[in-house]
């Protein structure tokens, strides 16, 4: 889905810095205050909506407009809020659920791309990339109509196999770019000592790849836990996840505790997302942003 | 009858799209050689050793250890081992794990892998790093890693791809002796490819030179050196001044050169091209001996270096020798020949070769 | 011909071509062929069907669906939707152009920290940020006040409900999509070209336009159809921003799913939707082939 490649480290070299400060008599060697006063208001209207959602989610007074002063109520109204903690069980299972099959599946399939140059791999790799290029409404439609023309009743279950289908793509994105950076003489070395092409899998591939493995599946846990359109198509009626319960609670009429579970499921995710850039430098990698690297 | 050989290589190719990397390949390796696939990059020693295993699968032919025909069989199935050009250690398992790993994998006793694990680390010496994470090595560290995982599990045959590349000159030629001891030791069968002549030469009991998918010449690093059966090993193998010119009784004449006295040949018909190769250490600047072939040239280049002196010697326009003296003679730089200087010089004729 | 084959010694396993990888890849991609491709298959076939007395769905050949594309209610949210899109993408270029050329150029140290602190929020809950945004851009909020107060905006001026708010709530909700390949092809620019370029054509502005931007003009390309992709198919902008007015295609796919109940012409709308998509694609990938040929030769 992104384009950003792993960030390289050549920052410019010192000569050609130094060269440039020599010539740097001209206009073109100011620093460009335009473009930074450009940049600090982008990142000020970035941040204004999230920092709104926040500040009123403490608001002692139900206005959206005017700030009445600190409080937790809205908190406390979430918390007691029977309907919006069933939810939140609910988003969080489906997550859990999406997370652990299109790991699975994600991972197998990326191993089984970058190393099968068969034709069927070629298209299983077409394939893999449908989702990516189909808006998430298009994903809804179509998965609502497969489940009703199987005549499945729509749940959780549904939005689970959903939210899987859709995801199996990103884990295998962010996945396919590591497997083809393995030093392929590593897995030979282990079918050189004995281990059986499966062994060699489990036992010198997936430890290798466990960074990029777990950076993927909390990424994918935050994704699936704050995706609203899929399951927007694909839920039933009554355990609603989270976020189809934020898009009704927004339209009709807005609700302040909304502000308090919105600034909640934005602090989980912004945790989560950091979490799984954090992820490689645990193991001792450079981590960062490569992990939403793909094509 | 000589026994079978711990390799056999039986009219193997391996054929990628429409070009061959190996073609046609005999080879026989004895037990308990240091042997060394040794050419240029691209020749194919890479795609052999990895046909012997296991990693590619011969397009023909078939690859025999032992005198088992193991041409079907994957790598885990052989009874060989590799040491590969990256080291390919497994980052997440201890330098312990690491050499344990094959011993693990073929169901050896935990008491019994312990021991030789341990005696292996001694050998390559890092008995005091069994805990550590192959990260925190150094390159020459790693190598032994790499080393003692592929030996301790007893192959018959280890296959070492290019394995001190990756090291600078000095661990280089350090950890040139102590493989080169260690085998020894073990007595294990070594298929080492390099595309470094000094060290094929300096560590192999035989050498094989291929070019293009072919072996050139296989012999003792003195055959090859000294005999080199074409031009490409005369060229490949140290420097050599190479002339091209014609054959004809008993001289080569030299394309816009002067006929050199070569002595009859036998085998080589009045009128062929061919090339002949002289060493610039075999050829003498004073001091000739009766029976040597002595010209005369004019010095245009003198290159110092320490222990020798190299000289360029033009012979005719266009014809330029270049000659190795050891700074034995000449001690002051005064004594030495200088640039414009016409001088004599000689070799003896088993010295010079006259290659088809 | 049969002789030009090398011996077929069939082996049952080559160390070349192991069948563990067509294994590992089958799960998936069965999976995802069984629930994706089937069920846009059906989307495919729905679209020509038709419905019974009920309002259910049934299969057949029927164009109503189809034809009723061409009534102009339906064109006029198409054309807007492209409109809205092809605006969306244009002041994402704008924007994202100059904060990734400051973040990748002027950053130093901090830039990776600045790159992350764009990406991760917008990789959090989509539908709170908009909400937020509507918030800011609602008649009270900060933006409204700050343009009145310095005299840009008088007091009827409004965002939401209009084509502007919409747009303001794409832009909003996508524009990280162009931000992050513009980063990347800039960050990948070696500073010693532009350079280069100041010896060659002295001023920094000429300079920008012959060198830097061409360089990143397969990023821009990139982020261009990953904006494009989304907001041509977005409801919740115009369902938050705008007012009945400015619906897109989006809200009409939803509409027919789920309050009008035709689901023909719901189907219908999806798959123009998707050629639209598609159409769009085929032009990015024919341009980026060009391009590719060209910095071949």
């Amino acid at each position: 889905m992104t384009l950003l490649e792993p960030p390289s480290t050549t920052a410019p070299s010192r000569p050609a810095v130094r060269a440039r400060n020599r010539r740097g008599r001209g206009r073109a060697d100011r620093k460009p205050r335009v473009l930074i006063a450009v940049t600090a208001l982008f990142f000020a209207l970035l941040y204004l909506p999230i920092a709104v959602v926040a500040l009123f989610s403490f608001n002692s007074k139900k206005s959206l407009t005017v700030f009445g002063g600190f409080s937790l109520r809205w908190y406390r109204a979430f918390v007691h809020d029977d309907v919006l903690l069933s939810s939140l069980g609910t988003s969080l299972r489906i997550s859990l659920v999406a997370m652990a099959g299109s790991v699975v599946l994600g991972v197998a399939l990326a191993l089984g791309l970058v190393r099968c140059r068969t034709r069927l791999g070629s298209l299983a790799g077409l394939v893999m990339l449908v989702p990516l290029i189909t808006p998430e409404i298009v994903t809804g439609v179509a998965s609502m109509l497969l489940f009703k023309g199987l005549g499945v009743d729509l749940s959780t279950g549904t939005v689970m196999l959903a939210e899987i289908t859709f995801s199996i793509s990103y884990v295998t994105v962010i996945l396919r770019s590591r497997v083809a950076a393995l030093n392929p003489e590593v897995e030979e070395a282990a079918l050189d000592l004995g281990a059986t092409r499966w062994q060699a899998v489990r036992l010198v591939t997936l430890p290798a790849l466990l960074p990029a493995v777990l950076a993927s599946a909390v990424l994918i846990f935050a994704l699936v836990f704050d995706d609203f359109v899929l399951a927007y198509f694909t839920t039933g009626v009554d355990p609603q996840p989270l976020s189809v319960r934020i898009y009704s609670a927004i339209r009709f009429g807005v609700q302040p505790t909304i502000n308090a579970v919105g600034t909640l499921m934005l602090a989980g995710s912004v945790c989560l997302i950091a979490l799984a850039l954090f992820i490689p430098r645990l193991f001792g990698r450079r981590g960062g942003l490569d992990i939403l690297s793909g094509e | 009858m000589d026994a079978t050989p711990a390799v056999r290589l039986d009219g193997v190719s391996k054929q990628f799209a429409d070009s061959y990397a190996v073609h046609r390949l005999d080879l026989d390796i004895e037990a308990g050689q240091f042997f060394s696939l040794l050419g240029p990059s691209g020749c194919g020693k890479t795609t052999t050793l990895r046909m012997i295993g296991g990693f590619s699968d011969p397009t023909e032919g078939s690859v025999q250890l032992a005198g088992e025909d193991v041409t079907a069989l994957p790598p885990n199935r052989r009874n060989v081992n590799t040491v590969f050009q990256s080291y390919a250690l497994f980052d997440h398992l201890s330098i312990a794990d690491n050499v344990a790993f094959g011993l693990k994998r073929n169901g050896v006793a935990k008491a019994e892998i312990r021991q030789r694990v341990g005696e292996m680390l001694e050998l390559v010496q890092l008995s005091g790093l069994a805990d550590r994470g192959p990260r925190t090595l150094s390159g020459g560290q790693r190598q032994r890693v790499a080393l003692a995982r592929a030996l301790v599990n007893r192959p018959a045959v280890l296959l070492l791809d290019e394995p001190l590349a990756a090291l600078d000159l000095k661990l280089r030629r350090q950890m040139q002796v102590e493989l080169k001891q260690i085998q020894r030791e073990v007595g294990i069968t070594f298929v080492f490819v390099t595309h470094d002549q000094d060290e094929a030469l300096t560590m192999s009991d035989r050498i094989a030179v291929m070019s293009e998918g072919r072996i050139e010449q296989c012999g003792t690093p003195e055959d090859v050196y000294e005999h080199p059966a074409s031009r490409f090993v005369a060229s490949f193998m140290g420097t050599s001044n190479l002339m091209s010119g014609t054959y004809r009784g008993g001289a080569v004449a030299l394309e816009g050169g002067p006929a050199l006295p070569v002595g009859a040949r036998t085998g080589i018909a009045d009128g062929t091209s061919v090339s002949v190769s002289v060493r610039p250490e075999k050829i003498w600047l004073s001091d000739f001996e009766p029976g040597m072939s002595v010209l005369s040239g004019v010095i245009r280049e003198t290159v110092y270096s320490g222990p020798t002196t190299t000289y360029l010697i033009e012979l005719a326009p266009g014809v330029t020798l270049s000659v190795l003296e050891q700074n034995t003679a000449r001690a002051r730089m005064e004594d030495r020949w200088s640039g414009g200087e016409t001088v004599e010089f000689g070799w003896r004729p088993e010295h010079c070769l006259v290659l088809a | 011909m049969a002789l030009l084959r090398p011996s077929s010694r069939t082996r049952r396993r080559g160390a070349d071509g192991d069948r563990i990888w067509t294994w590992l890849m089958l799960p998936g991609t069965l999976w995802m062929t069984g629930f994706l491709i089937a069920s846009l298959a059906l989307v495919a076939v729905l679209a020509v069907g038709t419905t019974d007395d009920l309002g259910n769905p049934r299969f057949g050949f029927d164009l109503s669906g189809v034809r009723a594309l061409a009534d102009p209610a339906y064109t006029e949210v198409l054309a807007r939707s492209l409109g809205y899109a092809v605006l969306t993408c244009a002041i994402c270029l704008l924007i994202a152009y100059p904060v990734a050329y400051t973040i990748a150029l002027h950053g130093g140290r901090y830039k990776h920290a600045l790159i992350a602190a764009i990406v991760v929020p917008f990789f959090a809950n989509y539908l709170v940020r908009m909400y937020g945004w509507s918030v800011v851009l609602s008649d009270d909020g900060p933006v409204l006040r700050a343009l009145r107060a310095v005299g840009l905006a008088d007091g009827n001026t409004k965002i939401l409900n209009t084509g502007v708010g919409v747009v303001a709530g794409l832009v909003y909700g996508f524009v990280v999509f162009m931000i992050i390949p513009l980063y990347a092809a800039l960050e990948r620019l070696d500073v010693s070209l532009i350079e280069a370029g100041r010896d060659l054509y002295g001023g920094p502005v000429r300079t920008f336009f012959f060198v830097t931007l061409p360089a990143t003009r397969q990023g821009a390309a990139a982020g261009l159809v990953l904006v494009f992709l989304p907001a041509m198919g977005d409801f919740v902008s115009a369902q938050l921003m705008g007012g009945p007015d400015q619906i897109m295609i989006g809200n009409l796919i939803q509409d027919k799913f789920f309050q009008g109940q035709n689901w023909p012409l719901g189907s219908a709308l999806t798959m123009l939707l998707m050629l639209v998509l598609l159409i769009g694609m085929f032009g990015y990938l024919r341009r980026t082939r060009k391009d590719e040929a060209e910095a071949r030769r």
